[in-house]
């Protein structure tokens, strides 16, 4: 089928499902927000934790320099000014290490803090600390006083430094806490706008569903009535079969027929319209009958398809329906099948050496007025006329790929002659090969003639 | 009558920081303590100065520190003033008492001065320990 009027009633559910599909993006890509925000945070803090414990290791540092001096001072051991060193050595590593911490916080007014702070140390340094190690024996009272004064002043520095890294972390904690609090919010929102839509969702499929099986049963006793019994033709054997398609939108126009027209003359006609449901089989059974019609008062096929075509026009006024149509117009006496089709290219002849595709003699119906070609063959005792729709060349495996003309004439070839169980093997052999998802209706229509006096 | 209601409207003129409590009672018998890191305490001869070396510049501090001496830690002494939250050291949110001292023990036995509320230790002497170190003296 070429064009789907049913699936006019999808973009609705499109749309449904394009709305939670949004809502559900939205919910999970906010969860992974939320974590990616909650580890940079739980980063940060465990940096500020790190500074902390290096300027409390720095602040231990500190003091053992001095009471390294102290020591040194009152003992004149070496082994004080060898732990003066070590403990100055490890102090400025620890500084330098707040200092990378309190510049990636961007904490600047710590930052100059600490800047004082390592001055001050130096200061303490060259004026107390050194001074003590080349002369211990100084005037006490004056190095104490000087001494309690870099070490108020450094502690005060480190106080504010200890601050500043506490208020920080405070803040991240904070701030991390909020960020839970409103991603919690903001998802448990969505989740409820995802459920709402999805219960709306639901209601509107299955009112949709509910809608389109009941079209698609009317569609289906409207084909069944419209569909042709088999009237006995003398010397022919006919068989036919019907697959209707797997989707719930998919409910065609496809039609055949075999009416006859004499005692010896027979029409067979096979047609796809596009479109599907109601519209569609309403259709099928204008064109059943107006073709009968129109076979009536004429026997050559292109001039009942050019006829046709007329009426089709004057009487479809949707200007996107069109027909493919095989009609011919078979003598059951002669075996002559003279033929016209309308860009129906699934029309097959079964013969002993092979299987023949019947040529396309015009456009489509309902485009354009051209004229329509007749052609003619004459068959042979036994050879089978396999007409069918486009269900047949257009069916496609699970992998996507289409059976095409090929196929199909291979699967006939392969099935078995007598004509029902040829079409039957046909809508089985599509089915099974669509693995029971066909997208479309199939309508196989299969005639096998005999000589007359022969033993059919 | 008149006097009385001057000294009551005087009373509820003064500012709430004069208002304030101390930490320390005049005449408490205290000990001086500074940090556990630092232990030593400076007593200033002002509390101006007091103030100025916890709240200035470093060398400001150490323009001042010849107008201090150090006391050991443990040193006693005896409140005679006190100015609450006078002092705002530099890094501190909360100010700190002003308070005016005596030295009662150690070299500087006798020397008056100024010292930071926190390096103050009330000694708990009025309600157990000092009373039977007396009686038993």
């Amino acid at each position: 089928m070429r064009t789907r009027p049913g699936f006019l009633r999808v973009p609705g559910a499109l749309i449904w499902t394009a709305f939670l599909v949004a809502v559900l993006i939205v919910a999970v890509q906010g969860a992974f927000q939320t974590r990616s925000d909650i580890a940079a945070t739980f980063d940060a803090q465990s940096r500020i934790v790190k500074a902390q414990l290096a300027l409390e290791e720095m602040l231990r540092l500190q003091i053992d320099e001095e009471n390294s001096i102290r020591g040194f001072t009152l003992t004149r051991d070496p082994f004080y000014a060898q732990q003066y060193a070590g403990a100055a050595q490890a102090f400025d590593e620890k500084l330098s290490e707040v200092e990378t911490q309190l510049r990636a916080q961007h904490l600047t007014a710590a930052l100059r803090t600490l800047e004082d702070y390592a001055a001050f140390q130096n200061n303490w340094r060259s004026k107390i600390a050194l001074p003590l190690l080349s002369n211990p024996s100084r005037d006490g009272a004056q190095i104490d006083k000087e001494n309690k004064a870099f070490s108020d002043y450094e502690n005060q520095t480190a106080d504010f430094i200890r601050d500043a890294l506490a208020e920080r972390n405070a803040l991240l904690a904070r701030s991390t806490q909020e960020q839970i609090n409103r991603d919690a919010w903001s998802r448990t929102f969505w989740l409820a706008v995802f459920g709402l839509l999805a219960i709306l969702f639901n209601g509107f499929r299955s009112r949709l569903v509910s809608e389109l099986e009941e079209e698609r049963t009317t569609t289906e006793t409207l084909q069944r009535a419209f569909r042709s019994e088999h009237i006995p033709l003398p010397n022919c054997e006919v068989g036919s079969a019907y697959l209707s398609a797997s989707s719930h939108l998919a409910v065609g126009g496809d039609v055949f027929d075999v009416y006859r027209l004499s005692d010896t003359l027979a029409m067979i006609f096979i047609a796809d319209v596009s479109g599907k449901g109601v519209d569609a089989a309403v259709l099928t059974a204008f064109i059943k009958f107006t073709i009968r019609g129109i076979a009536l008062r004429r026997r050559d096929p292109g001039a009942m398809l050019a006829e046709f075509n007329t009426a089709f026009a004057q009487t479809v006024e949707n200007p996107y329906l069109f027909v493919s149509m095989f009609v011919g117009v078979l003598d059951t006496v002669t075996l002559q099948l003279r033929y016209a089709s309308a860009g129906h290219d699934s029309a097959f002849v079964r013969r002993a050496a092979g299987v023949q595709q019947l040529a396309v003699t015009g456009p489509v119906l309902g485009v354009m007025e051209e004229p329509f070609e007749t052609k003619t063959i004459y068959l042979e005792d036994g050879d089978t006329i396999v007409l069918a729709t486009d269900g047949l060349t257009e069916a496609r495996n699970r992998s996507g790929e289409r059976l095409q003309e090929q196929g199909a004439m291979y699967l006939i070839a392969s099935s078995n002659p007598q004509p029902q169980l040829l079409a039957d093997e046909l809508v089985a052999q599509v089915k099974a090969l669509a693995g029971n998802q066909t997208r479309d209706d199939l309508a196989v229509l299969a005639i096998r003639v005999h000589e007359p006096g022969g033993g059919e | 009558m008149k006097a009385i209601a001057a000294l009551v409207l005087l009373v509820c003129l003064l500012p709430s920081a004069v208002l304030a409590d101390c930490r320390v009672n005049v005449n408490a018998h205290v000990a001086l303590l500074g940090t556990t890191d630092d232990p030593d305490v400076f007593v200033w001869d002002s509390r101006f100065r007091l103030r100025d070396y916890e709240g200035g510049t470093f060398d400001r501090m150490q323009a001042l520190l010849p107008h201090a001496v150090l006391a050991r830690p443990g040193t006693r002494a005896t409140v005679e003033s006190c100015v609450p939250n006078f002092v705002q050291p530099k890094y501190q949110e909360k100010p700190e008492d002003a308070v005016g001292i005596v030295i009662t023990s150690g070299p500087l036995r006798g020397q008056r001065g100024w010292v930071l509320g926190s390096a103050v230790r009330p000694m708990l002497l009025s309600s157990g320990r000092l009373r039977v170190r007396r009686r038993l003296r």
